[in-house]
C-alpha cells in the first residue's frame, strides 16, 4: 500500500519558464533512462530477490523514485508556465505541444513515449541488481548532460540533487548485489539464479 | 498465531480502507459537514488500529521503525508473501 505525501522531496522553484529546456529534460520522466522506468523497474523485481533486505532496498528506493517523478514534472510543469505561442514555436516545443499541450506526458527527448521495453525484471536477483546499478549510472550521466546543457541555477539545483541520488543508489544497490552473492551456495560459483534454481523440495 | 496476525491485518485494512474511502468522497465535497465527521472519526480509528498493529507486529512504515537493537523495517516479512495479507 502507498501513501501520498503532499511535498517534494527537494524543492522545485523555477523563476524563468524556459520551453527549450522542458524539451530535454522530459527526458528524466519518460525516456529510456528516466525515473518511470525507474520506478516500475524496482518495483517490479522485488518480489524475486531472495532476503529482505534486498526487497526492502527495492521497495524503498522504488518508492523514492516516485518522488523523482514529481520532482521532474514539477520542473517540467515549471518551465511550461506562461509561455506566448511565439516563445513555444521559436524553442522548438511546438511538437510537443500540438499532442499535449503543457501538460505533462511520459516520453523522451526524442518525442518517443514512455516504453517498459527499456526496464527489465528477470526473477534472476543477479541479473536484475546488475542492471540496476547500470540504470543508476545511465540516469547519472543523463543529468550530467543536463547540467551540461542548462544554465539556469535554479533549474541546476533541483537536477543537482536527483543527479546525486543516482550515485547513493548505485552505492547501496552495490551493497545489495553483495548481501545476494554472499548468500549464495558456496558451490553456485556460476552464479545460477538464486530465486529460482533452487534445490528441489519435496511437495 | 498466523491467524491472530491476518485478523489483526483485517482489522487494520478495514480501518485504512474507510479512512480512504472517507478521503476520496472528501476530496470532492470538501466542506460536507457529514463527511467530515465521518472522516475524522475514521482517523481516530485508524490511529489506534495503527499504534495497536505496530507495537505486536512490527513497523508498517520503515519511518515508524523503533531502529533500537535492529531495523524491524528490513528484517519482517513483506506483503506480498503467503499469509502477510
Amino acid at each position: 500500500m502507498w501513501k501520498y505525501e503532499k511535498t517534494l522531496q527537494y524543492p522545485v522553484n523555477i523563476k524563468q519558464p524556459n520551453a527549450a529546456l522542458a524539451k530535454v529534460i522530459i527526458t528524466q520522466l519518460g525516456g529510456p533512462d528516466g525515473e518511470l522506468g525507474a520506478a516500475m523497474r524496482y518495483l517490479s523485481q522485488r518480489y524475486s530477490m531472495p532476503c529482505r533486505e534486498v526487497q526492502g532496498m527495492l521497495t524503498d528506493i522504488g518508492t523514492e523514485e516516485l518522488a523523482h517523478i514529481e520532482m521532474v514534472s514539477a520542473i517540467l510543469y515549471q518551465l511550461t508556465r506562461d509561455l506566448s505561442i511565439e516563445e513555444i514555436k521559436e524553442s522548438g516545443f511546438d511538437a510537443y505541444f500540438v499532442d499535449h499541450t503543457t501538460g505533462i506526458y511520459p516520453q523522451a527527448a526524442s518525442g518517443t513515449p514512455f516504453s517498459a521495453a527499456t526496464i527489465q525484471s528477470t526473477g534472476d536477483p543477479l541479473a536484475d541488481l546488475h542492471e540496476d546499478l547500470a540504470a543508476e549510472q545511465k540516469a547519472r550521466l543523463t543529468y550530467d548532460n543536463i547540467l551540461r546543457l542548462v544554465d539556469d541555477p535554479d533549474v541546476r539545483d533541483s537536477i543537482k540533487f536527483l543527479r546525486e541520488r543516482e550515485i547513493v543508489h548505485f552505492q547501496r544497490f552495490g551493497e545489495s548485489l553483495r548481501q545476494v552473492q554472499e548468500k549464495l551456495d558456496s558451490k553456485n560459483f556460476y552464479a545460477f539464479n538464486p530465486a529460482f534454481d533452487k534445490p528441489k523440495t519435496k511437495r | 498465531m498466523a491467524g491472530e496476525k491476518q485478523k489483526a491485518l483485517k482489522k487494520l485494512q478495514a480501518a485504512r480502507f474507510a479512512l480512504h474511502e472517507a478521503n476520496l468522497y472528501l476530496d470532492s465535497h470538501p466542506t460536507c459537514a457529514e463527511g467530515l465527521r465521518y472522516f475524522r472519526e475514521k482517523q481516530a480509528q485508524c490511529e489506534k488500529v495503527t499504534a495497536a498493529f505496530e507495537e505486536k507486529y512490527g513497523p508498517l512504515t520503515a519511518a515508524a521503525s523503533k531502529a533500537e537493537e535492529s531495523f524491524e523495517w528490513a528484517m519482517g516479512a513483506f506483503p506480498w508473501e503467503r499469509g502477510e495479507s
